[in-house]
C-alpha cells in the first residue's frame, strides 16, 4: 500500500517562512525565531524523508536561521564585520522580519497580477497573425531607434520579414547608389585637408536621406577598421567625432 | 465628418490593428481634439456592448484594441480549440511583480527579495516579451537592468503601469 503525500510547493525559503508565520497565526513581528527555526527544520526534514530535492537556498536559509537563533541565546559579543558574501545577509531578527515583510508585499502584488491574468484570459484580443500596419495621421510618424535592444530587435525582425517576402526592392540596389568606397575617399580627403577633428554629421548630406546616412556610416566603420581614421565619443550616444589616425601615420613613417 | 461615420472609421481602424491604437493617433486621423475623440470611442464602446456585438473595445497598454466579450470565453475556447492559454508560473509571477514595481531592477535585486535564483525565470519572461533589458546599472560589474514591456500590460489587461495598486505597507 502506498500513500500519496501532498506537500505544498514553495517558491523559495521566504515563501516557506511566510507560510509558517501564517500558519502560526501571529504577526510577522511577533514570531519567535526559535519556534520558526524549529518548524522550518521540521519541514526540510519531511522533504528529505520524501526524497524531494531541496534547493540549496533552503539550506542556506536554515543555516541563517540557526545562526540567528544561537546569537539570541548567547551573550552578545562584538564581532568584526564579515567579508564573506552571504546570499541572505541577515544578521538580526529585525532584518529577517523586514525581508519577510518585503517578500509578502510582492507576493500580494503577484496575487493581483494573477487575478488580472485570469480576467484577461477571458478576452481574446484582435490578432492579425503578426501583420503590422503603420497608421499615418497628419503628422509624420518616426521610430525611436534607440529605445533599447528590445525595440531594435523587433524592428530588425520586421525588416527581415518584409525583405524575405520580397515586398520591397532588394537592399543592395539602394546601397549601390551611394558607393561606400566613394564615401570613404571623400571622408578621408576632407579630414586630411582640414587637419581638424570633425563631427560625423559634417560628412552627411541630409538631403541624401537614410541610404546616404547608411553609406556614410559604413564608410566610417570601414575607415576605422583599416585604422586610417580614429573615432571619439565622449559619452554613449553622444556626438561621434572623426580625425585622421595620427599613430598610424607615424607607424608608417617608421616603417618606411 | 458626421458622428456615425467617425465611429465607423474608428471601428475599422481598430479592426485593422493588432496593436493597441493610441488616443492621440485616432484624434490625429479624425482631425479632432483628444477629448472629443475619447468621447466618440466611449460612445462606440457603449454601442457595441448595447447591441450585444461579438467585438468590444478594450483599453490596454496605453491604447484601444478590439477583443471579444469576456462572457464568451468558454464558448470561444471550445470553438477555436484554445485552452485558457497556459498561465504563468508562480515563480514567474513573483518575479514580474518585483520588476513591475521596482523597474529598472537588476537580477541580484530581484533574487534578494525572492530569496531564490531567478536566471531561468528571467530568460523565459524575456522570451515571452513580458520584460526587456532596459540598460545597465552603474557600479561594479555594470549588471543588466530589467523593465516590463507593452506586452506585459496587454497580457494583464492593464492600461498603464499606474493602474497597479500601490504596494501594501
Amino acid at each position: 500500500m502506498s500513500y500519496t503525500v501532498r506537500l505544498p510547493v514553495f517558491e523559495g525559503p521566504f515563501d516557506l517562512l511566510f507560510h509558517l508565520v501564517k500558519k502560526a497565526e501571529v504577526d510577522i513581528w511577533e514570531i519567535s525565531i526559535a519556534e520558526i527555526t524549529g518548524q522550518y527544520l521540521a519541514y526540510l526534514q519531511s522533504m528529505k524523508e520524501l526524497n524531494l530535492d531541496i534547493a540549496s537556498e533552503f539550506l542556506v536559509m536554515a543555516a541563517t536561521l540557526l545562526r540567528l537563533k544561537s546569537k539570541l541565546l548567547l551573550p552578545r559579543q562584538p564581532r568584526p564585520a564579515e567579508d564573506e558574501e552571504e546570499i541572505f545577509d541577515i544578521n538580526s531578527p529585525e532584518e529577517l522580519f523586514n525581508r519577510l515583510e518585503e517578500y509578502r508585499r510582492f507576493k500580494e502584488a503577484a496575487r493581483f497580477l494573477r487575478e488580472k491574468e485570469l480576467e484577461q484570459q477571458k478576452i481574446f484580443l484582435r490578432s492579425t497573425g503578426g501583420r503590422k500596419l503603420m497608421l499615418m495621421g497628419r503628422q509624420q510618424t518616426f521610430y525611436t531607434f534607440w529605445e533599447g535592444p528590445y525595440v531594435l530587435g523587433e524592428i530588425m525582425r520586421r525588416f527581415a520579414e518584409t525583405a524575405a517576402a520580397a515586398a520591397i526592392t532588394p537592399v543592395i540596389g539602394g546601397i549601390e547608389d551611394f558607393p561606400v568606397a566613394e564615401k570613404m575617399a571623400f571622408i578621408y580627403d576632407l579630414l586630411e585637408r582640414s587637419g581638424k577633428v570633425l563631427p560625423l554629421k559634417a560628412f552627411w548630406n541630409e538631403k541624401g536621406g537614410l541610404w546616404e546616412l547608411i553609406a556614410v556610416f559604413i564608410a566610417v566603420l570601414e575607415l576605422a577598421r583599416q585604422r586610417k581614421i580614429a573615432l571619439y565619443q565622449d559619452r554613449p550616444f553622444g556626438q561621434i567625432l572623426l580625425s585622421i589616425n595620427s599613430t598610424r601615420e607615424k607607424e608608417q613613417k617608421h616603417g618606411a | 465628418m458626421e458622428r456615425e461615420r467617425q465611429k465607423t472609421l474608428i471601428e475599422a481602424i481598430l479592426f485593422l490593428n493588432e496593436d493597441p491604437v493610441r488616443l492621440e493617433k485616432l484624434a490625429d486621423i479624425l482631425e479632432l481634439p483628444r477629448e472629443e475623440t475619447r468621447e466618440i470611442v466611449a460612445e462606440l464602446q457603449h454601442d457595441l456592448a448595447a447591441a450585444s456585438r461579438g467585438i468590444r473595445i478594450f483599453e490596454v497598454a496605453g491604447g484601444y484594441q478590439l477583443g471579444t466579450p469576456p462572457e464568451l470565453a468558454g464558448d470561444l475556447e471550445r470553438a477555436i480549440g484554445e485552452e485558457g492559454g497556459g498561465s504563468i508560473s508562480n515563480a514567474a509571477l513573483e518575479t514580474l511583480a518585483i520588476i513591475a514595481y521596482k523597474q529598472p531592477v537588476t537580477r541580484a535585486e530581484i533574487e534578494s527579495i525572492r530569496g531564490v535564483k531567478c536566471e531561468h525565470v528571467l530568460e523565459n519572461l524575456l522570451k515571452r516579451r513580458l520584460i526587456r533589458i532596459s540598460g545597465r546599472k552603474e557600479g561594479p560589474g555594470r549588471p543588466l537592468m530589467y523593465s516590463t514591456t507593452p506586452d506585459f500590460l496587454k497580457y494583464f489587461g492593464l492600461k498603464e503601469l499606474k493602474e497597479l495598486p500601490p504596494l501594501e505597507e
